[in-house]
């Protein structure tokens, strides 16, 4: 048997070589989609038949959902010397849309892969990013601070510096860049746009959520088509969203919340997981992974939350998973119209090797102009080594154009094979030789990836009237403010855990100190 | 007997386009211009085929006689053409009459071949057999070896073996041929002698083809290429020129064993004769072995740890003979522990404390060498300074990349660390620097070891010394997240070359 595959293997290499092909072909991809969650909210949306409780666990606060925003509360508990609680997650891993992944070349992110260097306001942040040994003395370390080369955009069959168009502009384009930095340093001087938005928000921006921001830039003549594609792209990669569905507030939020000349961002080769697993350090021991609630109600000063055949009777429940499921979990609730999703997909290329990229060096984050995708971003890019040859790549597709339910469909509906072909297509107009280099490309599906802020979603009274909700029931989750952002999730996770603690410090205080 | 006339036939048509494919190879090879070598050869060849084939017809008795004896002399002059080629490029002005010569009589000589067989066999088939079959073997024959040349004889064998091998197949035919044809020849013994004493010599060829070929090749680059190797990480190549071995790490000169005692001995001893009692001393980079026969004259030392990247650069340094005579075998050292790894993250995860660390990687040419000059590379390695250690970093030129070298500078000090810039001049470099870095106050040393040829006690103080046009510059330090060092390092040189 060994002799007739060497042979024949011999004979083909021969053959190839005889009629003159080297032996070069496409490697073989294989993957998959992963992490999928369609199923288990599709049980909840149909309200399936659920476990009756067989045991009682009995904590005086439960939190559903272990994402950035869920294990900020459970951090912030634990570190006020609290630990009468207990965090339930749907899926197998806690983190929510800052999972990870990992194989034997690198650690690798699922979605959010940085987190801009924090400003003065937020101090949640901050205080965690001292912990974390992020921030020292006023000085950020180095090595958590994203290398150079960071940024680069593919346009005209080329490869520029940074993000942001900067070769083929004419007068006119330049024109509205600058008279739009004029307006964003304006909105930024007036402290109402900030990290986390809750801050600044003043019904004196209240206009701006009324129109979209496709609408607001063209009311200020600004028609460039460079500089829509650049403003496209920047609500797409935070908001899931064109201009066209995104209110003016929160383009304008993008820009006018942070200072324009900061260092950073800041990033590791698993992205945002790097912050869940220093969490998870911590607070671990309080997670419980695989337990999906199905119900949660309010039985006199209880709640009874069920996650398969448990019970977990608490006093309080901080509801940190995404807002639009609690109609369906929690007894008694109203509907919610306000909340809109983006769906996404992300997927993880394994390569064997660097592809060719006309010459220029690799970066960090890698877009192409003219792209139904937010390009990709490299997982070694943080490596120490000064040899890399294999590495990961995390690929970025928010499906904003069409709407959010007809993409969803598309999402379940195409099989892995057709999503792999559109991501390889995508990349080969920068990298015509990336099937050579890759061997593997596993797919994540999100049908409700993150908030999307529509017009009106920002000072919407539903969103409002949640987020500030005085109850024993508290609501965390980012799509509070309109939008997905680390800073956010963990704004309103610490917020909400914050609230907790001062009510089990009145009444029932000490009773749970434990 | 058919079957194997016409194998013969297939054989000498092998041959014969062998030589030509060999010249025109040759040719292109060592003038260039393909497209003329092989028209012109192909062109010659031909003719010389059709001269041949016309003086067939004068050759009326002996024909299977002079058919083996064409075949010797093809076996030899053919054998030995790739070979005389080359030490004719090599040595003498005469390449390209001794080629178009060499290419004329062969093809007389393969002209002749075809015609005389097909005169020898005419009685024992139908002519038109003849002539099918003997043609189409002779073209299996071509179409055989024009595969097999490109595909196995020159990536395999190499053109000098290749004739060689050919040429005894040449021989190898007339032998066998005074089987075949033995009742038409009369002097059989004679001739197998002469078949006996050519395979020999062919024999002998082909075993020396390789210094034959080194022989010529020694003439043809002006410094010998001793050593090439494509590894992992790195092109490696090492050149000889009489005495003066040099070494280049993809492309770029890493020392000349003329003067690199100067740049050793700058690197080591300023500093390491500084540190009181130095015990551990850890080499960064430093695969030649070099900066380790200088820290090994130190004989207090007790253990000296070297990290590099590429075991294909260590184990050459370990075993080739003329490196191990340069570096006088430092690599043998019971003291010496080698480990091959990524610096950055082995400084991060090992713990171990030094006296003296010498950081001695290749200049900031790229952004993954850049972060080998960073502040928080530097932090990482100083944490493994003892009370008393120095560390000392190759810094590149201040003469040519005298924004680099300052900015290297000002990378350490922003690390937490004193620095000492100095620098040397090497001739095959020019104005060479180096900073020694430490959290405590240096004070350049009093003694120095013994037979050193180029530091010298009263000579130190001059190296510490910045004339104007290398004095400091003010520079940001380089850091993971801006690698201005790089771009500074390609705006230096660009500098320069313009």
């Amino acid at each position: 048997m060994r002799l007739r595959t060497s042979r024949r293997k011999f004979l083909q290499s021969a053959s190839a070589a005889l009629v003159g092909l080297s032996i070069k072909g496409d490697r073989t991809i294989t993957g998959s989609f992963v992490n999928d969650s369609f199923q288990v909210g599709h049980e909840l949306r149909d309200r399936a038949n659920f476990p009756q409780p067989k045991q009682v666990v009995k904590r005086a606060v439960v939190i559903v959902g272990g994402g950035i925003a869920g294990l900020s509360s459970a951090w912030r508990l634990h570190k006020k010397g609290f630990s009468d609680f207990v965090l339930l997650e749907m899926n197998d891993q806690a983190g929510g849309n800052s999972r990870w992944g990992e194989n034997e070349i690198t650690a690798y992110p699922w979605a959010a892969h940085y987190v801009p260097v924090p400003g003065s306001k937020a101090v949640y942040v901050r205080e965690l990013f001292e912990e974390l040994g992020v921030l020292k003395n006023g000085q950020w370390e180095e090595r958590y601070l994203c290398f150079s080369p960071q940024e680069r955009l593919f346009l005209y069959g080329k490869w520029q510096d940074g993000i942001e168009p900067a070769i083929g502009l004419t007068a006119a384009d330049r024109d509205q860049f600058r008279r739009l930095e004029d307006h964003l340093q304006a909105f930024r001087a007036t402290g109402k746009f900030t990290v986390p938005m809750e801050i600044g928000l003043s019904a004196s921006t209240a206009d701006l959520d009324r129109v979209s921001f496709a609408d607001w830039l063209r009311s200020q003549q600004m028609d460039s088509r460079i500089l829509n594609w650049y403003m496209n792209y920047c609500c797409r990669d935070d908001y899931g969203a064109t201009t066209s569905n995104t209110s003016a507030w929160a383009g304008i939020q993008y820009f006018a919340s942070r200072e324009p000349e900061e260092k950073g961002p800041l990033t590791w080769p698993e992205g945002n997981g790097w912050i869940v697993r220093r969490l998870l350090e911590r607070v671990g021991s309080f997670v419980h992974t695989n337990r999906m609630v199905h119900r949660i109600s309010q039985r006199g000063k209880r709640f009874s939350v069920l996650s398969g055949d448990t019970e977990y009777q608490a006093e309080f429940v901080i509801f940190t998973a995404p807002t639009f499921l609690a109609p369906y979990l929690v007894e008694g609730m109203a509907p919610l119209h306000d909340f809109e999703y983006s769906p996404w997909l992300t997927a993880n290329l394994t390569l064997e090797h660097f592809p060719d990229s006309y010459g220029t060096d690799p970066t960090w984050d890698n877009v192409f102009m003219e792209s139904p995708t937010l390009g990709y971003v490299d997982a070694t890019h943080q490596s120490l080594r000064s040899h890399v040859d294999r590495t990961v790549w995390t690929f970025y597709w928010a499906l904003a154009n069409g709407s959010p339910s007809e993409n969803r469909q598309l999402l379940l509906n195409k099989d892995w094979n057709y999503w792999k072909e559109a991501i390889l297509h995508d990349l080969e107009r920068v990298h015509p030789d990336i099937r050579k280099s890759v061997s593997r490309l596993d797919i994540m599906r999100m049908g409700h990836a993150m908030a999307r802020p529509k017009v009106g979603a920002i000072f919407s009274d539903e969103r409002r009237n949640l987020a500030k909700s005085q109850g024993r029931i508290l609501f965390a989750n980012s799509d509070l403010s309109g939008f997905s952002i680390f800073e956010e999730a963990q704004y309103r996770g610490v917020y909400a855990a914050d609230r907790v603690l001062r009510q089990v410090a009145g009444p029932l205080g000490g009773r749970h100190e434990r | 007997m058919g079957i194997l006339l016409f194998i013969t036939v297939l054989l000498i048509a092998a041959c014969g386009l062998i030589y030509e494919l060999i010249a025109g190879t040759l040719a292109s090879y060592l003038l260039g211009d393909s497209v003329l070598q092989f028209s012109t050869i192909i062109g010659c060849y031909l003719f010389a085929m059709g001269i041949g084939s016309a003086l067939s017809r004068y050759i009326d008795r002996g024909l299977a006689y002079r058919f083996v004896w064409i075949e010797l002399l093809l076996g030899v002059i053919g054998g030995f053409s790739s070979a005389l080629l080359f030490l004719a490029f090599a040595y003498t002005q005469g390449f390209q009459l001794l080629m178009y010569a060499l290419v004329v009589v062969i093809g007389v000589l393969v002209g002749l071949e075809i015609p005389l067989l097909m005169r020898i066999v005419r009685n024992r088939y139908h002519f038109r057999d003849v002539v099918a079959h003997v043609l189409t073997f002779d073209y299996l024959g071509a179409l055989g070896v024009s595969l097999l040349f490109p595909i196995l004889l020159v990536p395999y064998l190499g053109l000098v073996c290749s004739a060689m091998l050919f040429g005894i197949i040449n021989v190898a035919v007339a032998l066998w041929s005074t089987f075949l044809f033995a009742n038409l020849i009369a002097s059989v013994r004679t001739l197998r002698f002469l078949c006996f004493v050519v395979l020999c010599g062919l024999g002998i060829g082909l075993a020396q083809a390789k210094r034959i070929t080194i022989a010529a090749e020694d003439n043809i680059y002006a410094d010998e290429i001793i050593f090439a190797r494509d590894t992992r990480y790195q092109h490696i190549v090492l050149t000889r020129f009489k005495d003066d071995i040099r070494l280049f790490l993809s492309s770029h000169l890493q020392f000349s064993s003329r003067d690199e005692y100067r740049y050793h001995e700058a690197l080591i001893h300023p500093g390491l004769s500084a540190v009181p009692t130095p015990r551990h001393v850890l080499v960064l980079g430093g695969g030649d072995g070099l900066a380790v026969r200088e820290i090994l004259k130190y004989p207090q030392i007790e253990s000296i740890t070297l990290v590099d990247l590429d075991p294909e650069m260590t184990h050459l340094f370990s075993t080739h003979p003329m490196l191990t005579a340069l570096n006088q075998k430092s690599f043998s050292s019971p003291k010496v522990h080698i480990i091959n790894a990524d610096a950055f993250p082995w400084v991060d995860s090992n713990t171990d404390s030094f006296d003296f660390i010498v950081i001695d990687f290749p200049d900031p040419t790229n952004y993954s060498l850049g972060k080998l000059y960073t502040t928080a590379f530097y932090k990482a390695a100083a944490r493994h300074l003892s009370a008393q250690g120095l560390m000392v970093v190759q810094s590149t030129s201040p003469m040519f990349a005298r924004d680099s070298y300052w900015c290297i500078a000002e990378t350490l000090k922003q690390a937490g660390l004193q620095t000492y810039p100095y620098h040397v001049y090497v001739p095959s470099f020019g104005e060479w620097g180096f900073v020694i870095a430490a959290y405590r106050e240096y004070q350049p040393p009093t003694s120095l070891p013994k037979g050193l040829r180029f530091v010298s006690v009263e000579g130190l103080p001059a190296l510490f010394q910045f004339p104007p046009d290398m004095s400091p510059l003010h520079m940001p330090p380089n850091r993971l997240n801006d690698q201005v060092l790089v771009r500074a390092y390609d705006q230096d040189w660009k500098d320069i070359s313009h």
